[in-house]
């Protein structure tokens, strides 16, 4: 069973003060952290994991500039078997359905069984590339998947839905789905994993190679014309208690009492 | 010249970190505590690669130099001193084996270092021989096809966890010149007449095993010299220049998690209304701390680089050594006072951090012994 | 006249809340800029649900078909594909839920309408569409516009906007037959399965003690629950916290776990994605404890602390202790 992946370098911000570039398009990026999109990680393992149950190859496509190729060397030594860095930088004002054209100029070419991509990304939140990739692929799809069983020519799938309940939908292969977290717990990368990667020739393109023009792809292919980043105001509505430690538990330990808490 | 990790580098940096900091933190307080490890937190480290990179592959390996090993060391000191130090010593002594052991002596015990199968120590230190080890006097006596084997060995890593110890002894006393009189011995520490005692009390590595080991009429036979009689102690020289730039990684990782401790810390606790962070004295111990540590780990990186170039530096070694142990100690320290009253209880991160760095002048060469070969290599040519 | 379209959500005979979160939208957009509300409605037997749209559209299509008697997304885009194609309205609003969100990209595609998810507020001005939207986790707002299109979608992020209730309208019910399907991928609904535990109600609970990423390791949840107990208070989670297992899903805060309203709710260590604010936001007093001044929590909280909840809680939980 072939399994493509669609992964995502981006920003690691739950730990970092966040400042906004002087146009106000984008956030300074000068000192973060850059990891796999955490969607994408579950992707990959998923991915993975079905190989080992099934057999077969699992394909990694990364679109971005040449750093994004970490993601892929770290889906790789997870066990993916080959790499495709779509190196482009006219990508960057895309929105994502410009994004999702430009996987699909790779992913058009391939023989799978599945395509998996995380259900968002942490930075943008769309949550629309992998469906848009899979509109234009015209396959079946589901989103927000934490299960997945392999059956004889399709796949039984689990979608997350609200309050505690999932859906079961039967999807016929080959098909597309959005990963979900806690779909399974992402292993480690183990050193014999990082040296495998030593074999495997990271493939390259662009989109001259896939025959997108840049009224395809970037601002003037997007819809999304416009991007004004602000922070909004610290703490909104919050009365922040502030003193030293003692001094804050009392007056925490104070609204507990007077809004109901055990005395 | 390029002051970049490769992207191999990079990687198993990275995944060093996720490991120890998916691993490590939940287990760190209760093994500080009570002077205990488990071993399959071990184990697990050698199913994912990380213990024993350096060793070739043929003997199971990944045949990566010294510098990565002491790139996971960095990580995994930077999340816990003590169970970085339990895991990454526990090949302490197979750089002895790959450079001067029989091929037997190879194939028999470094496979089973990578796969988790055993530990291994260096035993040189004993009661009365520390920063001076070629006055030491455990002695190693031919007697037919065996060595018989007597004295006491002092803080010995793995002492009680290892499967077999490399023992420097004394092989021939009589020689004119002490540099002339010891010899490496592979010692199993089932041999009858072995005594391991565990060490209790350490101020800091307390999920690592330290012990002292007894020496009494114990048997080996005479193929487990390892490397050849006599040389003793210019292997030891050897040893420790692919020792000590891991003791510098191990400084470096601790410095900079003092380092993002404090940021963290000062950032988060408001005195006077304020966050810490908004104070300079505050703020310029930030700065001072992140300058030494890059200085310690650009120093480090250049020493361990000579060890894999197959031309070790020993003097710079020996200053990476020296300043890696001199910054770590220093940054906990800051560490703890930027933490005040937080920083005085075990339970916080930077206390072990600081309990940990003393021993990183002390072990593999103490700071004076580092300062005396580095200034005999700039007055004695 | 121009028109807004909203895609009424239901689910096993019920309809979604964010239906009714559109309609205040769609009815606020539409008095601006002198426009209509139509509901569109896809379902099977779905009369009730078509009662209480009426009463807040100005227009209620409805199309009937045991195909589409639950979300799928086969049959709701070659639905809706056709209808909008037909009538292109000014603007789809479509909610950013479990359904919502499998269903507007593929549409955006189909239909070609420019597509923006998971917007707080939504403006028409002139001929453009702007939105705001969170990014980075919550920690930006990021304020879009559209090319001009002569019809616009947006998915509308679940809790940011008032239930429109009964607006007193009395909207006309027109049915549209339906079509033959076409483009269709062989996905099939198959059943709904709803996690059966025994474990107590979180959504019963008074006070709430919620625990999230920042408690760092399990061997902390021992230590929350002292406090829980000390203040007569049940422990809930946010999600990653279940993902991880430290928790049961059955005590998870949040769109994909429980929807919560109790009289006091403590945050410890959670962020504030808005997943987990749709599920607390409710509560009747919230005091939030994060190392992280700019966590989107304290937007919702009444009460803030910045601090690592590691530090406070066991000195706050002596405070009961001795009173």
């Amino acid at each position: 069973m072939n399994i493509v992946v669609c992964v995502k370098q981006v920003p690691e911000v739950s730990d970092a003060d966040l400042e906004i570039n002087r146009k106000g398009s984008d956030i300074d990026r000068e000192d973060l952290e850059f990891e796999i999109n955490e969607w994408d990680n579950y992707a990959v393992e998923e991915a993975v994991r079905l190989k080992e149950a099934h057999g077969g190859h699992v394909t990694v496509i990364t679109l971005g500039d040449e750093d994004c190729e970490d993601v892929l060397r770290q889906s790789l030594a997870m066990g993916a078997d080959e790499a495709i860095l779509i190196d482009e930088d006219g990508f960057e004002m895309s929105d994502a359905a410009g994004i999702a054209k430009g996987l699909h100029g790779v992913v058009k070419d391939l023989s799978f069984d599945i395509l998996l991509t995380g259900v968002q990304s942490s930075d943008n939140s769309w949550g629309q590339v992998g469906l848009i990739l899979a509109e234009l692929l015209g396959l079946p799809y589901a989103s927000l998947v934490v299960g997945i069983e392999m059956g004889d020519g399709k796949a039984t799938v689990f979608r997350e839905l609200e309050s505690d309940t999932q859906e079961k939908v039967e999807l016929p292969l080959p098909a597309a789905m959005t990963v979900q977290t806690g779909i399974n717990t992402p292993r480690y990368v183990s050193i014999l994993g990082i040296k495998k990667v030593r074999k495997i020739k990271i493939k390259e393109t662009d989109a001259d190679e896939l025959n997108l023009s840049e009224d395809e792809i970037g601002a003037e292919g997007s819809c999304v014309t416009s991007r004004k980043l602000v922070i909004p105001s610290i703490g909104g509505a919050a009365e922040m208690l502030t003193g030293s430690l003692d001094d804050i538990c009392n007056k925490a330990a104070q609204i507990i009492q007077d809004k109901g808490g055990l005395v | 010249m390029s002051f970049k990790l490769t992207k191999e580098q990079r990687d198993i940096k990275k995944a060093a970190r996720k490991f120890a900091e998916g691993e490590f933190p939940d287990r760190a307080l209760e093994f500080d505590r009570q002077e205990t490890f488990d071993l399959d937190l071990w184990r697990k480290a050698c199913e994912f690669g990380f213990v024993g990179v350096f060793i070739d592959e043929e003997y199971g390996g990944a045949g990566m130099g010294f510098f990565e090993h002491s790139l996971i060391t960095e990580e995994f000191w930077a999340a816990d001193p003590g169970i970085g130090q339990a895991i990454m010593s526990a090949s302490f002594g197979a750089e002895l084996l790959l450079l001067f052991g029989s091929e037997e002596q190879k194939q028999a015990i470094l496979p089973d270092l990578v796969e988790g199968k055993a530990m291994i120590g260096t035993a040189i230190t004993e009661p009365n021989a520390g920063s001076d080890p070629a006055s030491a006097t455990t002695k190693a006596v031919r007697d037919g096809d065996s060595w018989v084997i007597n004295g006491n060995k002092m803080f010995i890593t793995n002492g009680s966890t290892a499967k077999n110890l490399v023992v420097f002894c004394q092989t021939d006393p009589e020689n004119s010149s002490r540099h002339k009189q010891h010899s490496f011995i592979l010692v199993p520490t089932e041999a009858p007449g072995l005594e391991a005692d565990k060490i209790h009390g350490k101020m800091g590595i307390r999920a690592s095993d330290t012990s002292e080991i007894s020496l009494s009429n114990v048997r080996v036979p005479l193929e487990n010299l390892v490397g050849k009689e006599g040389k003793g102690f210019s292997q030891l020289m050897e040893f420790f220049n692919r020792t000590r730039p891991h003791v510098c990684a191990q400084g470096v990782g601790l410095a900079q998690a003092a380092l993002e401790e404090s940021i963290r810390h000062v950032k988060e606790r408001y005195q006077f209304g304020k966050p810490l962070a908004s104070f300079q004295s505050i703020q310029f111990k930030i700065a001072e701390m992140a300058t030494l540590v890059r200085a310690a780990r650009n120093l480090y990186y250049e020493a361990a680089w000579t060890v894999d170039k197959g031309k070790p530096d020993h003097a710079l070694i020996a200053m990476a050594k020296w300043y890696a142990g001199e910054i770590a100690v220093r940054c906990a320290d800051e560490a703890v006072q930027m933490h005040g009253g937080y920083g005085f209880i075990d339970e916080t991160k930077v206390n072990r951090l600081y309990r940990a760095a003393k021993v990183l002048e002390i072990y593999e060469g103490t700071k004076e012994m580092e300062k005396t070969i580095i200034s005999r290599s700039l007055l004695q040519s | 006249m121009e028109n807004i379209f909203v895609i009424a959500e239901h689910r096993q005979g019920e309809i979604r809340d964010i239906t009714f979160e559109m309609l205040n939208l769609g009815n606020s957009l539409a008095k601006e800029n002198d426009m209509t509300v139509t509901s569109v409605l896809l379902g099977k037997d779905t009369g009730d649900i078509q009662e209480k749209l009426q009463k807040a559209s100005d227009r209620v299509l409805v199309m009937d078909a045991p195909e589409l008697a639950d979300y799928n997304a086969d049959y709701y885009l070659a639905a809706l594909e056709g209808i909008i194609k037909e009538k292109t309205p000014r603007l789809v609003l479509i909610g950013h839920t479990s359904a919502g969100m499998d269903l507007a990209p593929p549409l955006s595609v189909r239909t070609g309408a420019p597509l923006a998810t998971d917007c707080m507020d939504v403006r028409l001005t002139g001929d453009t569409l702007e939105a705001t939207r969170q990014v980075f986790g919550g920690k930006i707002n990021a304020e879009l516009s559209l090319k001009p299109s002569a019809t616009y979608m947006v998915t509308v992020r679940p809790g940011c906007f008032p239930d429109a209730g009964d607006l007193g309208k009395s909207a006309e019910t027109d049915t549209i037959p339906v079509p033959e399907w076409t483009n269709l991928r062989g996905r099939h609904f198959l059943e709904y399965l709803t996690s059966e535990t025994e474990d107590v109600d979180i959504a019963a609970a008074d006070i709430l003690v919620s625990v999230g990423r920042g408690i760092g390791k399990p061997e902390n949840i021992p230590m929350v629950e002292e406090f829980a107990t000390a203040i007569g208070a049940t422990v809930s989670c946010s999600r990653p916290v279940a993902d991880k297992e430290w928790l049961p899903k059955s005590r998870q805060v949040g769109v994909s776990g429980k929807t919560v309203k109790p009289k006091i709710y403590i945050a410890l260590g959670i962020s504030g994605a808005f997943q987990h604010q749709a599920g607390m936001k409710n509560a009747d007093t919230i005091i939030a404890v994060n190392t992280d001044a700019a966590a989107p929590i304290f937007s919702v909280a009444h009460y803030g602390i910045v601090g690592d909840l590691l530090q406070v809680i066991p000195v706050l939980t002596e405070k009961f202790k001795n009173a």
